[in-house]
């Protein structure tokens, strides 16, 4: 009993917190007025008696009360949960979730009431968005309006939970679609798909066949997304080359695409230089530089311990921005106003400079970058990294030459880094110093991370999830960065080895996380 | 375990060695060379002039030696780095700033403000505040990004810590959104307001919030140096540091001290928050990255690890930023390269710090 | 590990053939105007609002601007009321004042043919890529807030702002510099940004040519709390005022330390960055005395009603999140106003504007009395007609002492 009592208190608190803070960083008025457009296509229209944008609200609100309902419900260990006691852990998560929020209602309503204007420090609470908050009622009523309103959301949370965790429908549903699978994959032709090398081919020749036709069927708009996450693609390669199969945090990574970006930029743009050099020609010249970059700061940083390396790239990346925004340099890269009408690529007399033509050079290096990391990942080189990926001493002990293969991965990384810039600048036909900040290294780690680490898939799946989807839902594009920054954490403690890890790193974690002492040992209440 | 895998400092051997050798004499003949120019060849300045550099320096340096003992404590414990301790201490920044805005509209009389009437008191709840408010935050950070991932591999709790940075830093921008604010301080700790000294032809001012800044600094690192030798708390701290599994086998309770340290270091970084905001106003959410990824720096100058290394290391690093352009004759612009410049050449010459790094080298 | 990517291919490909639907941008049906038209009309269904679209800063460090500006812009917009039935609506999509951002932005908003027009972009730099997109779609730009010189040298059609380049007020400051306040020893700083530097750059090379002695050229990092180093450094070489080039972000910073670094009674001169309340309530009495340059001329009856009524909406009062808020207003209002004066009601009840003919009269804009002054675009779209006014800070507010000529 009293363990369903903490359980019901402890999701009440958090969603109320969660709710506040939702409400304080201005997300329940952005997802009401998104909501609006999707179930209503925008209109003004009253429903069920509410103006359209309170209903929007307390559809997303019934959600969060819902989830609170559940969370509070919990299964306890042991003990078969009844109504009984279901009920009474979501409605006093309900109850506390209600009385926090409806506090919440009451102060900024009456702030609002007696004229104090709360922008000043809270950017987010403007009068539109308090008024909005209040469902059109003043601050005492909306504020016992949320208690109940959230009491009956947990209730009804805690009624889906029981369902879901006690319906035998559960059972069924798995047992089906376990049927439906199993059959499907029984399936003769399935099989003979599955195990005939050349039938994959055909199956592989037509993905790629789509891939190459569909820039001429996107829009615009689409073609350069695209673009932009095949770009976060071939840096995320290099990255998962460093952490992901080195095992080095690199956190100054955008110092390398920096470079990259930069030696087309200066030796095809007319100014500062006016040397025009044909675009190819440069390609080549922008990846040594950034692997030269690379071997330069790996020779003193790589006899280095995890965190130093990663505090020091993190410098590298730092100084390499101060520099490009620095007086001493403008007359050589442009300074912070950048180098503009940067040259763009061109065969044989056609301009490869649309969007759909990047595109394709793009696919075309990610299908490269993927080629050779492959070969790499497979070879000599490739085992030598995981060695010292998992433990550097016993690496060093078999004959492993840590520091030249240590170097040698920071080299290849900044390689693929400097090829990204090179396409990145040439597509943009500009580049200035505010491209190159410390976000990018951040981006492409995190897309190396949700994807997971040292694999392939992974790196692609994570850069279209990163930069992809938030281009479709650009109305929350002020949470993103939040977001990233929680899913890094959510990340690593659900899901440490990413959405599509490689196997053997999938086995390697589960080994590490398997706790076989005090000091791994969590105590039950360790996770909240 | 973790703690083999990360054996990664070499004592330097052969031709490396060599290049240490050539390379630091390269670069101290420049630096004397570089003295020399501008203190008796060409002097760049007056002696007014490097007395303020030094004055700034040691007054940052000594803000940068509380942030850096956050690391050094959390670091010499659970050896990871707290990326997100710059970020908290931009939350006790914030919690500073509230108090002194709402000290300075509540009025005891007509014309004077609480915050005016009672400047001891209002500096002792604005610290109290920031204090509460950091160490808060740090051990819901503990609790929610780092505890559940003890014993993962070493990177998984450092991703962790960076996406704790980053999302604190975006809720504090979306709270509070991008705008700079300044302290309010009491009149009489006017920022700008000080003691004049004449050095040569010109005036020195020796500012009232510098000056606090730097006793407060002093203040609450002796008060750490006894927390830590002298208490049992402090005994526990050094145990859990040595060895986890002994010291649990000791009966310390290990995850509570760990718990413990992070709000130690929170309370840390919450007065190096508000002495920030007293002595140089500004407060935004970004205020507390640069700061932090400096302080860490400074942390590893003086041997990660070591109290009394971090307050060293801290004023080093405030001096070196604040004469170092001067010195080398070139931009302004570009001391935050050599503050990391230094971090790349310590860590080079000499990983263990100025003071020598406390952990063993079978430890780290 | 081959399922995973094969189906992830296919849902990746099959979400793009779900939004790769994009209608045909213009329309030569309709009224006559859209046949005769370079480019053809933009059709605006019955029902449907004209869109004007923004990219902007709306987060990281620059969202401040992002946020004032479209404010203003919704302001005016809301402002214009309805043409023909039809509302105007703004649509700001997040730049990050980025190139890459910048262009992001430009394809987005060029793959959406109710779209029009553009303000903006917002920074120079986001600028700079969306340019030939917009070109390429024909879509007229006004940017109120985009100062690098060399935008509109470049021969484009389409862009045009009505806020002066960084080379007019730079211009402008160094001769009211030397020749109105008698400067001879000038330090020059600036916070390392394209604005800043490029006009910091402007200052030093005219104040040069007219005579004047520059003591010391430096730069500092954006968003430091501590600039004493610096100005320590400036007060040795003893100069008479320092020009700034930047934003009120640093600009409050230095001046709240130029007194304890020793530059007391040293004039501080900087731009229209930091014109505006923020400076006031962040300096306080430290700021008296300093000096900053904008479009907008002294405050009018008209400019007094729109404060009241920004402060009303949102709570802040315009100026405090960015100088650019007049212009912002205005820039919306003169594209309304010739989105006004070329469309054209069908019969069938659907509004059809000449995409060519917008352009051409976006350029032909000529004595607009805007909050930020006159507004007439000349030949290659530089918009801002009245010279820079010079305002000091009196303590309280900023209060006009000069114009430029």
């Amino acid at each position: 009993m009293t363990r369903h009592i903490r359980n019901g208190i402890n999701a009440g608190i958090i969603f109320g917190i969660v709710t506040i803070f939702l409400f304080m960083i201005g997300f329940t008025t952005t997802i009401s007025d998104l909501l609006g457009q999707l179930l209503r296509n925008g209109s003004s229209i009253a429903v069920m008696g509410f103006t359209p944008g309170i209903f929007d609200l307390l559809v997303f609100l019934f959600f969060i009360g819902m989830w609170a309902g559940i969370s509070g419900a919990k299964k306890t260990p042991d003990k078969i949960d009844t109504w009984g006691t279901v009920l009474l852990s979501s409605g006093i998560a309900g109850l506390l979730h209600g009385i926090l929020v409806g506090g919440l209602a009451l102060l900024v309503g009456s702030l609002l009431q007696a004229g104090v204007t709360m922008t000043v420090y809270f950017a987010q609470l403007l009068p539109d968005a308090i008024h909005l908050f209040l469902i059109g009622l003043n601050a005492t009523s909306a504020g016992s309006f949320y208690v109940i309103f959230f009491l009956i959301t947990g209730l009804i949370g805690g009624v889906v939970a029981r369902t879901i965790r006690y319906g035998s429908w559960r059972q069924n549903l798995t047992a089906w679609s376990k049927n439906k699978w199993q059959a499907f994959t029984a399936w003769p032709q399935y099989q003979r798909i599955r195990h005939n090398k050349l039938n994959l081919f055909v199956v592989y020749g037509l993905l790629i066949l789509i891939v190459f036709l569909l820039p001429q069927v996107l829009g615009q708009y689409w073609n350069y997304t695209v673009g932009t996450v095949g770009i976060y693609v071939l840096l995320g390669l290099g990255l998962n080359i460093v952490v992901g199969l080195a095992g080095m945090l690199d956190l100054g990574y955008v110092a390398f695409f920096a470079i990259g970006a930069y030696t087309v930029a200066l030796l095809t743009a007319p100014a500062p230089h006016h040397l025009m050099w044909n675009f190819w020609v440069t390609v080549p010249i922008g990846i040594l530089l950034a692997a030269f970059a690379g071997i330069v700061l790996g020779i003193p940083v790589l006899r280095l311990r995890g965190d130093y390396l990663a505090i020091v790239t993190l410098g590298f990346g730092q100084i390499i921005a101060v520099l490009l925004h620095s007086d001493e340099l403008t007359a050589f890269t442009g300074g912070p106003r950048g180098v503009a009408a940067v040259g763009g690529p061109s065969l044989f007399g056609i301009s490869l400079g649309t969007p759909e033509g990047f595109v394709y050079l793009i696919l075309l290096a990610v299908i490269l970058v993927i080629f050779v990391t492959i070969r790499l990942r497979n070879s000599r080189v490739g085992r030598a990294w995981e060695a010292i990926r998992e433990d550097e001493t016993v690496a060093r002990a078999m004959g492993i030459n840590t520091w030249s293969h240590k170097l040698l991965a920071f080299a290849i990384g900044a390689s693929f880094a400097g090829l990204g810039g090179v396409i990145f600048a040439s597509r943009n036909q500009f580049t200035g110093p505010e491209d190159y900040n410390l976000m990018v290294s951040f981006n492409v780690l995190a897309s190396v991370i949700v994807g997971g680490m040292g694999s392939i898939p992974g790196v692609i799946g994570g850069a279209f999830t990163l930069k992809g989807l938030p281009e479709v839902l650009r109305e929350l594009e002020n949470y993103r960065v939040l977001a990233f920054g929680a899913l890094l954490v959510v990340m690593m403690l659900i899901r440490p080895e990413g959405l599509l890890p490689t196997s053997r790193r999938k086995m390697e974690i589960k080994e590490l996380h398997d706790p076989d002492g005090k000091e791994a040992g969590e105590t039950p209440g360790g996770k909240s | 375990m973790q703690q083999k895998t990360a054996l990664h400092v070499h004592k330097p051997v052969g031709t490396y060695r060599y290049v240490q050798i050539i390379l630091g004499v390269f670069f101290s003949a420049y630096l004397l060379w570089r003295l020399y120019v501008v203190l008796i060849a060409h002097p760049a300045y007056g002696p007014d002039t490097w007395l303020r550099f030094t004055i700034d320096g040691v007054v940052l340096g000594s803000v940068y030696a509380l942030i850096a003992i956050g690391y050094t404590l959390v670091y010499g414990i659970l050896f990871m780095i707290n990326f997100a301790h710059g970020d908290v201490m931009m939350l006790g920044a914030f919690g500073g700033y509230f108090v002194f805005e709402a000290l300075g509209a509540y009025k005891v009389s007509s014309s004077l403000s609480f915050l005016n009437a009672y400047p001891v008191i209002s500096v002792i709840l604005a610290f109290l505040a920031g204090m509460a408010v950091s160490s808060t935050a740090g051990y819901f950070l503990e609790k929610i990004a780092y505890r559940p991932l003890r014993g993962a591999p070493r990177l998984v709790p450092l991703i962790s810590a960076v996406g704790a940075s980053i999302f604190l830093e975006n809720a504090a921008q979306l709270l509070f959104s991008t705008q700079r604010w300044d302290y309010t301080n009491p009149a009489v700790l006017n920022r700008g307001a000080g003691w004049n000294i004449h050095v040569g032809q010109g005036t020195v001012v020796v500012t009232y919030t510098g000056v606090l800044t730097i006793v407060v600094s002093v203040l609450i690192m002796i008060g750490l140096y006894l927390l830590v030798k002298r208490t049992r708390l402090g005994r526990a701290m050094r145990a859990v540091a040595e060895n986890k599994s002994t010291a649990a086998l000791m009966g310390v309770d290990v995850d509570g001290i760990i718990s413990r340290t992070f709000i130690i270091s929170g309370v840390l970084a919450g007065a190096a928050g508000v002495m920030w905001g007293i002595h140089l106003g500004l407060v935004y959410y970004y205020v507390g990255f640069i700061p932090g990824i400096k302080a860490f720096t400074a942390a590893v100058l003086g041997g990660i690890g070591s109290i009394p290394g971090a307050m060293l290391g801290g004023l080093f690093l405030g001096v070196v930023e604040s004469l170092g352009p001067a010195v080398l004759g070139i931009s302004f612009q570009l001391k935050d390269v050599i503050a990391f410049s230094i971090l790349v050449l310590v860590l080079v010459f000499r990983p263990t710090g100025i003071l020598g790094e406390v952990l063993s080298e079978e430890k780290v | 590990m081959k399922r995973p990517i094969t189906v992830f291919s296919v849902l990746a490909i099959a979400s793009m053939f779900l939004f790769a639907c994009s209608p045909a941008r213009s329309v030569r049906s309709g009224p006559a105007v859209c046949k005769s038209d370079s480019v053809g009309c933009a059709l605006i269904k019955s029902g449907q609002t004209i869109k004007i679209g923004m990219g902007a800063p709306m987060t990281g460090d620059n969202a401040a601007f992002g946020t004032d500006i479209s404010q203003a812009a919704i302001m005016a917009m809301a402002d214009a009321g309805a043409f023909q039935g039809f509302k105007f609506e703004l649509v700001a999509q997040d730049d990050g004042g980025s190139a890459e951002g910048g262009a992001s932005v430009a394809n987005k908003l060029v793959s959406d043919p109710t779209v029009v027009a553009i303000e903006g972009h917002i920074f120079s730099g986001a600028t700079v890529a969306a340019i030939p997109i917009y070109e390429k779609a024909s879509l007229p730009m006004l940017s109120p807030s985009a100062t690098n010189a060399t935008l509109t040298t470049t021969g484009s059609k389409v862009f045009n702002r009505n806020v002066f380049t960084d080379a007019i007020q730079g211009k402008f400051a160094a001769s009211y510099l030397y020749n109105t306040l008698k400067i001879k020893n000038l330090a020059i700083m600036h916070d390392g940004a394209a604005y800043g530097q490029g006009l910091a750059q402007t200052v030093n090379d005219i104040f040069k040519q007219l005579g004047g002695n520059v003591v010391a050229f430096q730069a500092i990092t954006p968003g430091e709390s501590d600039y004493s180093a610096v100005l320590a450094d400036i007060a040795s070489k003893k100069p008479d005022a320092i020009f700034f080039g930047g934003y009120t972000a640093e600009a409050a910073v230095l001046v709240n330390q130029m007194g304890q670094s020793g530059l007391t009674g040293v004039t501080f001169f900087s731009d229209d960055g930091i014109y505006g309340v923020d400076f006031l309530t962040r300096t306080k009495q430290n700021g008296t005395g300093a000096y900053s340059t904008s479009p907008v001329p002294a405050p009018s009856d008209a400019s007094k009603k729109f404060d009241a009524a920004y402060l009303a909406k949102y709570g802040k009062a315009p100026g405090s999140l960015s100088p650019y808020t007049y212009t912002a207003y205005d820039a919306g209002a003169v594209l309304v106003k010739a989105i006004e004066s070329v469309a054209v009601l069908g019969d069938d009840g659907n509004l059809y504007i000449p995409r060519g003919a917008l352009i051409a009269a976006v350029r032909a804009t000529k004595d607009y009395q805007g909050l930020s002054g006159t507004i007439t675009c000349d030949s290659t779209g530089e918009c801002s007609a009245s010279g820079p006014t010079f305002y000091k800070d009196d303590g309280t507010q900023w209060v006009a002492v000069g114009t430029g000529s």
